[in-house]
């Protein structure tokens, strides 16, 4: 339908001689005619001719009545709408609703940075996201979801994430192998290319693949192993030539601007020092995509210089010193790690980095367990038959659908210190947003069965012979905000304030573990818990319940009110400000790790303080044999001086080295790092509270 | 002392029919679908993953936990005798 209608009225003539110029969309001139409101009633809300006719003449009426001069199409669709009404059309009403964005929004946001997810810089090209993302969000709440999802999502006691990418799945992990056995083979593109021959060209194929999955997900984009499957690729190159494409590699993923929005790929990489037990038997795939007639195993060395010099680009940071956004390092400390010659002089290696630049996350994967990790905290575990699936490592795909948070501090405002309540109102919230990931998978659903001619093109192509995205192995994942305050609330103290607290917050999660145990078994989906970055969430529960339930959150709220930076703890973790150990923090928090399958994180944040890589090697050891927890970073702070472009230690609001007070702070907002102008006011408050173990490290 | 179990266990019955557990101080936690309490308590030990491996499980009072089955069953007869 046209965009803007030209009315020229002469007031004295009739309805007949209304002469309207519509204004098309193909940019022509249609003149009025009413039919078009009946045709539009008709095709779009199935109601009977005759009401849609005697409503296209009442608005026909008013348009001629009010003398304007000037009229927009969306106008004359809201004058039918409130036809519609009148007439009690409510269902009408719904279908003929116009998704769109106010004149004043589209200027803010055309004028001013989106502070929703720091990971989004601010132009042309962000505008053009940031407005898609607000009509899918609306579509997203009228159309996806059902009405109860969507209120429940506008009140804020759950959080549907990543709306405006509705007709995505969230995220997505594999490893280079399927781009090593196929080579670069996208639906819609015009060349295709066979298995790279050089490493090079496999990093070409990597970045070129990762952007395609970004503009399918939503979120992270991991890679599994990385540094073993390029291995076979490597043999017989120098360290110079290994670093020289370590540093192709890095800088690839961390330039901003190349992709989606002007927003860098969310990439993690998954790192080992040893060759992990499932691919040490696998036979390695080499250049042009044959077999090397080797097995994995047997590029251990190769696999070790390369992620050797990997850290030794990420100890560099970018071409001013500043640490490296994106990539994420994630590597994993296992069994076999300690048993493989070289680890100690490799974890002090990545210590040194953790230190001097922060990148580094540790994932600790004990025992039997092995797990890809990605998205802040989002981590797959590999079951039996993923393990099965290691064997053709291309076959190994994993995928989350969708993540909703729920708004835990709000429901112990609701059940007013009554155990019993409190739990039956878990029960409830679980149950919708398993309602809320049961609509998401149907809407994911009806995309894909459109097939060639659909939209989830990519998702569906089938190389291996099973679709891209595997749908019926996909994740659901149900985050939390806010044990800390729901705990709080209820019991009296903090989680860090009491043994019983502690418990009392892993009963609810316990509680909540066996619920999406349950309903994974009755809809025969995986339904697992996750922690939630919860970047902008936290914030949002935080805000909308001081104005529902202002007596009670405002006892629990954290932050600063009176400047409007007001959050919730995130997901399980304690109290952000509290002065405990981090081994104790590391400890107690990794308590609730286990009970939260699609992964979880304990952040030790360093402040200005830069400890030594054998004190942080022995913390991580310490975590490794002494603790459950899940993950760990360390995050220092920096301030780098948009004048003269030096980079010092710590969160100063002045530049060190040419005392310019155009300065920005840098330092891991969830799961990444990025500059603090970019924050919203709930991270900012979080900021300023947290504890910095400087007594410690 | 908390002994953790689990329905259509049979180690865990063994243990159960042998001892008179309430009688030595033994709390038993029964783990299943429906009982969140007994998972928080074993997430409290660090014990979750050792549980989905092997059961039962016993804890003693001062948090050290036995997962050997006849570990347990050597100490728990000793606690017997002791008590008679
Ligand atoms: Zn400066």
């Amino acid at each position: 339908m046209g965009s803007v209608l030209k009315l020229k009225k002469d007031s004295s003539s009739e309805t007949t001689d209304m002469a309207l110029f519509v204004h098309r969309s193909d940019e022509a001139l249609d003149s009025w005619n009413r039919e078009r409101i009946v045709e539009a009633l008709i095709r779009e809300t199935c109601i009977d001719h005759d009401t849609a006719r005697a409503i296209s003449k009442e608005v026909e009426e008013i348009i001629m009545a009010s003398g304007i001069s000037t009229i927009t199409a969306p106008l004359i669709r809201e004058l039918v709408d409130a036809k519609l009404i009148e007439r009690g059309l409510e269902r009408a009403r719904k279908m003929h609703t116009r998704l769109g964005v106010p004149l004043f929004d589209v200027d803010q946001m055309i004028t001013h940075p989106n502070k929703e997810n720091a990971n989004v810089p601010h132009g042309p090209e962000a505008t053009n996201l940031t407005l898609a993302e607000s009509i899918k969000k609306e579509y997203a709440l009228l159309n996806v979801f059902s009405r109860e999802v969507g209120e429940a999502h506008m009140h804020g006691t759950i959080h549907l994430h990543d709306l405006g990418f509705i007709d995505r799945p969230y995220c997505s992990g594999q490893s280079l192998e399927y781009l090593k056995k196929f080579g670069l083979n996208l639906p819609n593109s015009l060349a295709m290319a066979k298995p790279a021959k050089h490493p090079e060209v496999l990093l070409a194929h990597m970045v070129k693949f990762g952007a395609a999955l970004q503009s399918n997900f939503a979120g992270a984009i991991g890679w599994d192993a990385v540094n073993l499957f390029f291995a076979p690729y490597l043999v017989g190159m120098t360290d110079r030539e290994m670093k020289q494409l370590a540093q192709m590699l890095i800088f690839e993923f961390s330039q901003q601007a190349v992709a989606r929005g002007g927003q860098a790929i969310f990439t993690d990489i998954n790192l080992y020092w040893e060759v992990p037990k499932h691919f040490a038997d696998v036979p390695a795939i080499g250049p042009g995509g044959e077999y090397t007639g080797k097995t994995y195993a047997e590029y251990e060395k190769e696999a070790q210089r390369f992620v050797w010099q990997l850290f030794e680009v990420f100890k560099e940071g970018d071409g001013a010193g500043r640490p490296f956004f994106f990539p994420k390092p994630l590597v994993h400390i296992t069994d076999k790690f300690f048993q493989t010659p070289g680890h100690l002089s490799f974890l002090n290696h990545i210590c040194d980095v953790a230190a001097e630049k922060g990148n580094t996350y540790f994932v600790f994967d004990r025992g039997d367990t092995a797990k890809i990790s990605e998205c802040c905290r989002l981590s797959f575990k590999l079951e039996r038959s993923d393990l099965e699936d290691a064997k053709e490592p291309w076959r190994m795909r994993y995928s989350a659908i969708q993540n909703v948070t729920l708004n835990l501090p709000r429901l112990s405002f609701m059940a007013k210190r009554d155990d019993t309540r409190l739990f039956d109102k878990i029960a409830d919230i679980m149950e919708l947003a398993v309602r809320a990931h049961l609509e998401k998978r149907s809407f994911i659903e009806r995309l894909l069965s459109h097939e060639e001619s659909g939209p989830l093109t990519l998702l569906n192509m089938d190389t291996d012979g099973t679709p891209y995205l595997r749908l019926n192995r996909s994740t659901y994942l149900i985050g939390m905000v806010g044990l800390n305050e729901l705990t709080q609330y209820h019991t009296g103290e903090e989680m860090h304030e009491s043994t019983e607290a502690t418990r009392f917050g892993l009963k609810v999660i316990a509680h909540m573990k066996l619920l999406a145990d349950h309903f994974s078994r009755r809809f025969g989906m995986r339904f697992v818990l996750e922690q939630t970055p919860a970047e902008s969430t936290a914030h949002r529960f935080a805000r909308l319940d001081l104005t529902y339930y202002p007596d009670e959150a405002s006892q629990v709220v954290k932050g600063n009110p009176a400047q409007g930076e007001v959050y919730y703890t995130n997901s399980t973790l304690y109290n952000v400000s509290a002065p405990m150990n981090p081994i104790h923090r590391v400890k107690y928090e990794g308590r609730f790790h286990p009970l939260i399958e699609a992964g979880a994180l304990t952040h030790i944040w360093l402040g200005e303080a830069r400890p030594s890589a054998p004190s942080l090697a022995n913390f991580v050891i310490k975590t490794f044999n002494r603790t459950k927890n899940d993950q760990i970073a360390f995050s220092p702070e920096f301030t780098c001086c948009n004048d003269c472009g030096k980079l010092d230690r710590g969160i100063h609001d002045r530049c060190t080295y040419c005392k310019s007070r155009n300065v920005d702070g840098i330092t891991r907002i969830t799961g990444y790092f990025t500059r603090i102008s970019s924050w919203n006011k709930g991270k900012l408050g979080e900021l300023k509270d947290r504890y910095r173990n400087h007594e410690y490290l | 002392m908390t002994l953790f179990t689990k329905r259509l266990c049979s180690a865990c019955q063994e243990i159960k029919n042998s001892f008179d557990l309430e009688a030595l101080g033994i709390k038993v936690e029964e783990l299943g679908p429906d009982n969140p309490d007994a998972l928080a308590h074993l997430a409290w030990h660090e014990l979750v993953e050792d549980a989905q491996k092997n059961l039962p499980i016993l804890v003693l009072n001062d948090s050290s936990a036995i997962t050997d089955m006849l570990e347990i069953k050597n100490l728990l007869m000793r606690l017997s005798r002791k008590k008679k």
